[in-house]
């Protein structure tokens, strides 16, 4: 039985869920101004950057997932802790941490020089009253908490969360896009930002732009630059091209082919690197075909995972290895494993061999944006040599995330990037997951995906997470061809800017402006 | 000078003379003369487009991807793929061979389905006249004043989402959705011009000769006042023909026609574009110019032939 506390994202939409793909969209954003603030710099114009990023749908931490909502969260509020690129955690708010060794409480010390803009200082009890706001308003930061029992302040500066189970990765919940720490009795959140971060809203112009100084008296540090601005633009390519004319400094969402054309371009420093996000397709595995081995195997072997990685999206991000667990999760990731090269002949034998002798038809199902159409045809193709032939149908996806997605036999799937692994497998893989789209059953890899769940063993995870790949690598009802990069574009003059595999938890606090 | 002359007659060997008269006349202008032949040559390629496309399936995927055109036009020579590889390693070359036969047969099929039935409407609305004129007229009357383009679009959006039990005569339909969508589109139009001529023909003397000789309306209706109509529903369906070649490109292009991995020229110009505009110009070049030139070829041929009607009249 999959527990509640152990699928935190149950309670959010298929569509939040893969916010990677999340266009913000104009929305009524009020205008706001703040002045008499302390420790902001003041207007005259110093070193600045401007950064083009989709239009916000909305700023209340409640409901923003977009990366150009939470890049301006980001850079407004502090995170108690954050991660890094290879998925480690970093201190923020919370300088260090630690747990009991029953797993159940966890104390986090929290930093006693940080204050929120308008100068009073940030306590425990502004964590406290955050966490009370998003429980009050269910927001999915509580379903994210739900196994918390308790949270306590121990001592001026100390936080205590009491857990009612066991769960190795519970301070990864911590660091979720939504959960910024608001003062204590904040008013008009999402209007109204006095926030303890690196930077301090100036002007926020809706539909246009953002404006933020730098805070001078940041527990970090007072930025480098003076001045942070975010362009706001309603699709991707006037974003783009507005870097490539000079009038953004750097761009974090783009598509494949216009990174391609910046890394050739000697102005511009073009940064990429691997998530967790990926694509697969998946086949339903309870019922024919699916349900037969051999069928499950001759997909995998009339599959070039390396041809669609390079074609799809033109060698960035990562080759996958048909399992949710990629190198983006560094030690959990099963690197030795050895994919068996592309045999169509052979898939070919094997589907005759379970009573397919003519190949197959099939319909594969595929969300109509981004690049699912391009996997979708590309991967046709290279079935249709094994005999698997396919219909390419694509799906409007408000209806298809809702309805048929959980139903078709065979189709493409998307999933966002995610700091762990466990969220992947309790959410898809284990047998009573409840987006077990493959409707996939395999008591051991259960098994596995419950201990590595509730571990605190962390050589006993790494080999369950391990054991977990190469079930799926050998007769796991998905073919995962890669995992997507995420990439940034910045001006040649600019440096001091670490890419996070969520773009929008980027900081641009160190950034330097030659 | 103009050898073609109204019939006058229910003979058919009238009509075939006066189609011929308008082919030589069409002939004597070079721009006319070059628009069919260039119809001609794209109705060739629709016709033998696998054939011809020295790679025959549009997904064959077995080249490098993003290999730039080497068309060589100075010195004559194709190269191994004359208008470069897509993103996905498709040779272009090939998908805008195949894409003619896709663009013919929606394209084509969808006018002779409309300009059939629309003259078959049209021809009955304007002989029978009274309120089975004065009805019909009306309901295309409001349908004409809707956008070709908005009608489609919502078509096409309706039918597409509809459930239809795999197999049935309905999915059958929903499958072929914007042949559907083209010949409601046009068979109002079409029915229009056809009324017009009929109303004009049916006070002629052999009309109501053959009235008197007591022949049936279907008698009088097709054998003769339809010879006489015949001339401008040639004009028409040339002239829907052109029309209907930029309703497939654009529904592709808007992602509402053919889908990938069709060959259709309006989906490869929009999977083309954005970043891959950049990275592989060439993969929406062609298409894109390949529309062009046969919109551009048949408006120069429907010209002709409408000149050629005129003329004669």
């Amino acid at each position: 039985m999959i527990k509640k506390n152990a699928s935190p994202a149950s309670d959010l939409s298929r569509r939040e869920f893969l916010n990677i793909f999340a266009a913000g969209t104009a929305a009524a954003v009020g205008t706001v101004s703040l002045s008499g603030l302390h420790g902001i710099a003041s207007a005259q114009d110093g070193a600045g950057l401007r950064i083009a990023w989709l239009t916000p749908a909305t700023l209340d931490p409640r409901s923003a997932s977009g990366d150009s909502e939470i890049a301006i969260l980001n850079a407004l509020y502090d995170y108690l802790i954050e991660t890094d690129a290879a998925a480690n955690l970093v201190p923020r708010l919370a300088s260090s941490w630690a747990h009991s060794d029953d797993g159940l409480v966890y104390t986090l010390q929290i930093r006693d020089d940080a204050s929120f803009h308008d100068g009073s200082p940030l306590t425990v009890g502004d964590i406290l009253w955050t966490i009370a706001w998003h429980q009050e308003s269910e927001s999915t930061v509580a379903s994210l908490l739900s196994s918390v029992e308790s949270v306590d302040a121990a001592g001026d500066n100390a936080i205590a969360f009491t857990l009612n189970a066991p769960n190795p990765d519970f301070l990864y919940n911590l660091t979720d896009n939504k959960f910024v720490i608001l003062q204590a009795g904040a008013e008009n959140i999402g209007t109204a930002f006095n926030g303890s971060g690196p930077f301090a809203l100036e002007e926020l112009i809706p539909g246009d732009r953002a404006i933020m100084r730098a805070n001078s008296i940041y527990w970090g540090g007072a930025p480098s630059i003076d001045r942070l601005e975010f362009i706001f633009f309603d699709d991707q390519q006037a974003g783009i091209a507005a870097v490539q004319g000079g009038s953004a400094d750097g761009i974090l969402r783009l598509d494949n082919s216009s990174f391609l054309g910046f890394g050739a371009d000697v102005n511009f420093t073009a940064t990429d690197i691997p998530t967790s996000g990926h694509h697969l397709t998946r086949l339903r595995s309870d019922r024919a075909p699916g349900s037969d081995l051999r069928v499950r195997k001759a997909f995998k072997l009339a599959t070039d995972r390396d041809a669609l990685w390079e074609r799809v999206q033109l060698g960035y991000g990562a080759v996958g290895k048909d399992s949710p667990i990629g190198p983006a999760f560094g030690q959990y990731f099963l690197a030795e494993a050895e994919v068996p090269a592309r045999d169509p002949e052979a898939a070919a034998a094997l589907l005759a061999e379970a009573g397919y002798p003519d190949g197959l038809d099939m319909i594969l199902h595929t969300p109509n944006s981004g690049t699912w159409p391009d996997l979708a045809q590309a991967i046709a193709a290279q079935w249709e040599e094994a005999g698997i032939r396919v219909e390419v149908q694509l799906e409007d996806e408000n209806t298809y995330w809702a309805e048929a997605w959980m139903e078709v036999d065979l189709g493409v799937t998307g999933w966002g990037a995610r700091p762990v692994p466990q969220l992947y497998l309790d959410l898809a893989y284990h047998s009573e997951a409840p987006w077990n789209e493959s409707h996939y059953s395999n008591a051991r890899v259960d098994e596995l995906i419950e201990i590595a769940r509730a571990s605190l063993d962390q050589d006993e995870r790494t080999a369950a997470y391990k054991e977990i790949q190469q079930i799926l690598l050998d007769e796991g009802p998905v073919v995962v061809p890669y995992f997507f990069a995420q990439f940034m574009v910045l001006a040649g003059n600019v440096s001091g800017v670490e890419l996070q595999p969520f773009g929008g938890r980027t900081n641009f606090n160190k950034a330097v402006v030659a | 000078m103009a050898q073609y002359k109204p019939a006058e007659s229910g003979d058919v060997s009238r009509l075939l003379a006066a189609l011929q008269g308008m082919i030589s006349a069409q002939l004597r202008h070079p721009q006319s003369a070059a628009g069919t032949l260039a119809v001609a040559f794209f109705l060739l390629l629709a016709l033998f487009g696998p054939q011809l496309a020295p790679y025959p399936k549009a997904n064959d995927q077995r080249h490098d991807p993003r290999v730039p055109p080497t068309l060589d036009i100075g010195a004559f020579k194709l190269g191994e793929h004359p208008f470069g590889t897509d993103r996905l390693g498709r040779d272009v070359y090939s998908r805008v061979i195949l894409g003619a036969g896709s663009i013919f047969r929606i394209a084509g099929l969808g006018t002779l389905i409309s300009v059939l039935a629309g003259s078959a409407l049209g021809l009955f609305m304007g002989y029978q006249g009274g309120w089975v004129d004065e009805v019909i007229g009306r309901v295309i009357d409001a349908l004409l004043a809707i956008p070709a383009l908005l009608l489609a679009l919502v078509l096409v959006g309706i039918i597409r989402n509809l459930d239809f039990e795999a197999g049935s005569w309905q999915a059958a339909l929903a499958d072929n959705v914007i042949l559907l969508v083209i010949s409601l589109l046009y068979i109002p139009i079409v029915a229009r011009v056809a009324r017009s001529t009929t109303l004009d023909i049916k006070t002629r003397e052999f009309v109501e000769a053959a009235e008197i000789r007591g022949e049936s309306k279907f008698y009088i209706i097709f054998r003769e006042i339809l010879p006489s109509v015949a001339p401008s529903l040639v004009v028409e369906a040339s002239l829907r023909f052109s029309y209907a070649i930029f309703l497939v490109a654009s529904l592709g292009f808007l992602g509402f026609g053919a889908r990938p991995p069709s060959p259709d020229w309006g989906l490869m110009v929009n999977e083309n574009r954005g970043g891959f505009y950049q990275l592989t110009p060439w993969a929406l070049e062609f298409p894109a110019l390949a529309i062009a030139i046969l919109v551009i070829a048949v408006n120069l041929m429907s010209d002709g032939i409408r000149r050629a009607v005129q003329k004669g009249a």
